[in-house]
């Protein structure tokens, strides 16, 4: 099973990245390559009856669940050092050329 | 193999030496070699030399603990107040995190001293950490080989005595594979034993902040000051005891030897493993003959679930809160678009498709969700083995450090070189990396130990005979700081 | 052909906890732009969520609440997409094991509205759109919501107006959300498809996105009813769309179709445990319910004897109820009480906002001594609402405003004094009586409670009155 352009299209759409024709044409082999490894745990024969256990398979009673009170929040000085801030926002300019 | 830590440590209580005098003697060793090696990224001498004051009269006051003073690094996608942290990437280009990671806020209330942030694979996505924006680090031992990855400046640091030790961190093998190719330790705790809260994700379910030392006593004592619940970190947890107190005795040691690590094994380094099997088995330990059927199966199934979670983890960098931002766009959406595609790089944004793919509708149930059962098989098998024997021995990787270069076209061969180090984050296991001997061209090779779940002190305690029996002493490398 | 309407509700809640969902920042409204925020709750590199209890508990009690099963394990999973005011491009929430499962609500005509599932998740931060840019604000990120979604069991605009508000009073209820539409802390997407009166077989539906007020919701419903009547009888099909109503023009529009649906890639979130709620607690929090609104309803017509038009304008507002309830406790009777509320208080309460808040200055307990006064006829109920009216002005005690003489009443030698006095003075309206119109004597009433200022009792003056005449 190899993967089409398409496939890849929509993809990088869900992956917000940019793949043009050319950059398709390159990646594809590459892609179909680590499809293909990806494909050998097919090779362990898996039963259907077993369902999805969660993650790490670790739980947590409820009453252990964090206490609702609040901490200060930080400034906004630091929520925002790593922009330049405008109004205390992080501002995103809508088309820039 | 060197006790680096309470070697130093000693020093500074005896006021033989200041922590001060002792982070200058690291700033210019790191001065002169980094250029060669390229184990450091960012450096943080200003912000060594407060924290080594803060040392030193801590040390005169009489509250000094295990780590205070001692110099060391910090790989860099461990988040550091108001220091550079960027993962390697374009895309965290100048973003300089404004909380500690709590594993580094642990060090620090030790009065450790930080000389920097050192280079890593982008985003820990590597196994050579020659995906790094900053170009590869060289290996000390060969500097036309690799260091490993994705900790690989990490453990270059520590091998070239540019650090007393290094915490890096461990998604499929990050920590021990390049501390294997560096011919140095590397402890990759059980998942949840160190906080992750601070620690840039890459496969949330996988990643863990381990030690890279000279020793196991070293890796011992830093592995005691950073574990532990944390109220940040949900996945966090306790582990039993702790395990610095190490006697090297392995008499009536259960050592389990699965043979699907050895399948296929490159004959120098299965040779190597075998040797320091030996010696364990000499000195009183059983040798038990275990299976774990899906051993292989667990290298796609890693693969799988880390780029699933990757390509979520990795959602957030849009260019809008921090790092990177494109320029020339003509929409929000555009922005953000042109900010990923410039700002990742070429493995990372494969990864991200990957994880993309196996999650998105129809093909969920054929990737992901399999992945997910397997996991629990494969965890299963573990929990098995572990019921007839104490620790597995394994290889940690089955080749040694390749040239730099190799692995931009073998991609596939270079995810297979994974094989023994995966497995143990696919369960969350903890295991250790220690130096058992050197190929042909004189290349470290590693032995690795695996334990069972919470059974790091048991991991530490036996890797520590192979150090007190001096299995394998490799050649200390010039131009660091002499100890 | 004549089509019927087949409606479906998302609605989202914001809880009332004081903290968000996965940190220690304060859930309050409002504030400085980028102020109740933390690493959490911005989507810093490394920054772990950490559940807060009170959000599950909470969840529970309005599963509770709607009469759903509650899932014991229950655990949350990322649902994937990204958009400016989602910090981490994705947004915690629940797929395949919701909180609650199974509920209803049921509204006034005896039928249910099926409840699919009630699950938590995390709010998004908001955008502000202004001289070119966006302004990114994540005060509001991170704030728990609970989802409840209905099973498409509304049959008409005005079913899911009414469910809508039955779910908002329930949520008041139980104290888990104030539900204030404009503020946001309530919002509804509605699915909406039509078919042929009669038929079982479900159209194509199309979603409504976040309606943040009945009347729009209103508007957009009938809006979006007639646009999928006129498309089928037009021969055409309805689309399977997400829309947008727009305020201004009252007209829905479509936002994105099926093509370009969203893949939200669902999966376990790897940083939150499994969390396991023991029975025991459930049963605690079912115990911990308060009186929901249907029994409520059921309680002040059956058993206090309230008319139900007044019981429901009572009902309907938390704070009246308690404030209502207190006087009781304090004695005075029910009849009496609720009338002088709907008849006097809320005639000083012009907006739903204001009923809802019920900021007076009159205590229950003060109330109970007005209405015990009338109880026990000491006064009358006409001298009652004139006191209370002063009292809701001025606040105080009732005492400070009825005088001894108020309070003596008019004493029985007095009274028929006055009766003769009111005969003597209405010549014709005795006659009128006599010849046997009833109401005439309503004329000699006045006259009493006039040179009485309201203090007689009627009722007694009533019994004179008729003997004298005779």
């Amino acid at each position: 099973m190899s993967v089409t352009v398409k496939e890849i299209k929509t993809l990088a759409r869900l992956s917000k990245l940019d793949f043009d024709d050319e950059k398709c044409k390159g990646f594809l082999g590459e892609f179909d390559e680590i499809i293909e490894f990806a494909n050998t745990i097919n090779d362990a024969v898996v039963g259907d009856t077993e369902s999805l256990k969660e993650v790490g398979g670790n739980e947590i009673a409820l009453e252990n669940l964090r206490e609702d009170i609040v901490c200060e929040s930080l400034p906004n000085e630091k929520i925002v050092s790593n922009v330049e801030a405008e109004g205390g926002f992080f501002p995103v300019k809508r088309v820039v050329k | 193999m060197k006790d680096v830590i309470s070697t130093l440590s000693k020093k500074l209580q005896n006021k033989e030496l200041s922590s001060v005098e002792l982070t200058k003697a690291y700033i210019s060793v790191i001065e002169k070699q980094n250029g060669a090696i390229n184990a450091y990224v960012n450096t943080t001498f200003d912000t060594a030399l407060k924290q080594a004051e803060y040392a030193d009269k801590l040390i005169k006051e009489g509250n000094a603990m295990p780590l205070t003073g001692i110099p060391m690094t910090l790989k860099d996608n461990i988040a550091t107040d108001g220091l550079l942290t960027t993962c390697c990437s374009k895309i965290l280009r100048g973003f300089k995190p404004y909380y500690d990671a709590t594993a580094y806020k642990k060090l620090k209330e030790q009065g450790a001293v930080l000389l920097g942030k050192t280079n890593m694979d982008e985003f820990a996505m590597g196994s050579t950490s020659e995906t790094s924006v900053y170009g590869a680090p060289k290996n000390p031992r060969n500097l036309s080989r690799v260091t490993g990855g994705s900790s690989g400046g990490g453990a270059a640091a520590v091998c070239a005595n540019l650090a007393a030790y290094a915490l890096g961190s461990d998604t499929g093998g990050s920590v021990r594979q390049p501390a294997a190719f560096c011919g140095v330790v590397g402890f990759k705790p059980t998942y949840g034993a160190v906080s992750r809260y601070g620690l840039i994700a890459y496969g949330s379910s996988l990643d863990q902040i381990g030690p890279i030392t000279h020793s196991v006593s070293d890796a011992a004592v830093v592995y005691d000051a950073i574990r532990g619940i944390d109220k940040m970190d949900m996945t966090s947890c306790e582990t039993p005891s702790s395990p610095t107190k190490l006697d090297g005795q392995v008499k009536g040691l259960k050592i389990g030897i699965a043979k699907e690590f050895f399948e296929g094994l490159n004959p120098e380094i299965s040779s190597a493993v075998n040797c320091a099997v030996s010696a364990y088995q000499k000195a009183g330990a059983e040798i038990i003959e275990v299976s774990i059927p899906d051993l292989k199966t667990a290298l796609p199934v890693y693969y799988i679930i880390a780029c699933a979670e990757a390509s979520s983890n990795l959602g957030r960098y849009d260019g809008i809160r921090y790092g990177y931002r494109a320029e020339n766009y003509s929409s929000v959406d555009e922005m953000i678009i042109k900010t990923r595609t410039e700002g990742f790089g070429k493995e990372v944004q494969k990864r991200i498709m990957l994880g993309t793919y196996v999650l998105s509708s129809g093909y969920f149930d054929a990737y992901y969700k399999k992945a997910c059962i397997l996991r629990e098989r494969i965890k299963g098998e573990f929990k098995k083995a572990f019921e007839k024997c104490d620790l597995l021995f394994a290889p940690t990787a089955p080749n040694t450090a390749f040239k730099l270069g190799f692995s931009g076209g073998n991609a596939i061969e270079t995810y297979l070189s994974d094989v023994s180090t995966v497995p143990v984050n696919v369960c969350g296991l903890p295991a250790i990396s220690i130096p058992c001997g050197t190929d042909k061209k004189g290349l470290p090779i590693g032995l690795q130990i695996i334990g069972g779940k919470f059974a790091d002190g048991k991991v530490l305690f036996a890797a520590y005979f192979a150090e007190k029996e001096g299995l394998c002493t490799l050649p200390e490398i010039e131009g660091g700081v002499k100890i | 052909m004549k089509y019927e309407l087949v409606s479906g509700l998302e609605t989202h809640v914001e809880l009332a906890t004081a903290t968000k969902i996965f940190c220690s920042c304060t859930t309050a409204f409002g504030g400085s732009p980028n102020t109740h925020c933390c690493p959490v709750c911005t989507g810093q590199p490394g920054a772990l969520p950490v559940l807060n209890k009170k959000v599950v508990e909470f969840g529970i009690r309005a599963g509770l609440a709607t009469h759903c099963k509650i899932n014991t394990i229950t655990h949350l999973d990322r649902k994937n997409y990204c958009y400016p005011d989602l910090p981490k491009a994705y947004q915690i929430s629940q797929f395949d094991k919701p909180l609650c499962e199974n509920g209803y609500v049921e509204l006034e005509s005896g039928k249910r509205i099926g409840i699919t599932r009630i699950h938590i998740e995390e709010d998004a931060g908001k955008l502000v759109h202004e001289r070119g840019f966006t302004f990114v604000d994540y005060n509001r990120g991170g704030v728990p919501l609970i989802e409840i979604v209905s099973e498409p069991d509304i049959s008409s605009v005005e079913e899911a107006v009414e469910y809508v508000e039955k779910l908002q009073l329930i949520m008041r209820y139980i104290s888990v959300s104030d539900c204030k539409m404009q503020e946001g802390s309530m919002r509804c997407d509605v699915n909406i498809s039509i078919r042929p009166e009669g038929s079982k077989i479900l159209g194509t539906r199309t979603e409504i996105k976040n309606m943040n007020s009945l009347s729009f919701m209103e508007r957009a419903m009938k809006f979006e009813f007639e646009r999928q009547s006129e498309l089928l009888n037009g021969g055409g099909e309805v689309e399977q769309a997400t829309m947008r109503f727009d305020e201004q023009t009252g007209e829905t529009y479509v936002m994105r179709t099926k093509e370009d649906a969203q893949d939200y890639r669902y999966f376990p979130e790897p940083d939150i445990l499994t969390v396991t709620i023991p029975q025991k607690k459930v049963d605690e929090i079912r115990a911990d319910l308060p009186e929901l609104p249907v029994e409520k309803l059921k309680r002040y017509t059956v058993e206090l004897g309230i008319n139900h038009a007044t019981a429901k304008l009572l009902y309907k507002y938390k704070k009246v109820c308690d404030w209502f309830e207190g006087a009781l406790k304090n004695g005075a009777s029910a009849k009496h009480t609720a009338n002088l509320v709907v008849g006097t208080i809320y005639s000083t309460l012009a907006t739903e906002e204001d009923k809802e808040k019920f900021d007076i200055k009159v205590t229950s307990a003060e109330m109970a001594k007005l209405v015990k006064l009338v109880d026990e006829g000491k006064i009358n109920i006409t001298l009652a609402q004139m006191t209370l009216i002063k009292m809701l002005e001025n606040g105080g005690e009732v005492e400070s405003y009825l005088s001894a003489e108020d309070l003596a009443g008019v004493d029985e030698s007095e009274l028929e004094k006055l009766c003769m006095q009111a005969i003597e003075a209405n010549p014709q309206a005795v006659a009128d009586f006599k010849e046997g119109k009833e109401k005439a004597i309503f004329a000699l009433y006045g006259f009493i409670k006039r040179a009485t200022q309201g203090k007689a009792d009627v009722k007694k003056a009533d019994g004179i009155i008729r003997k004298l005449i005779k």
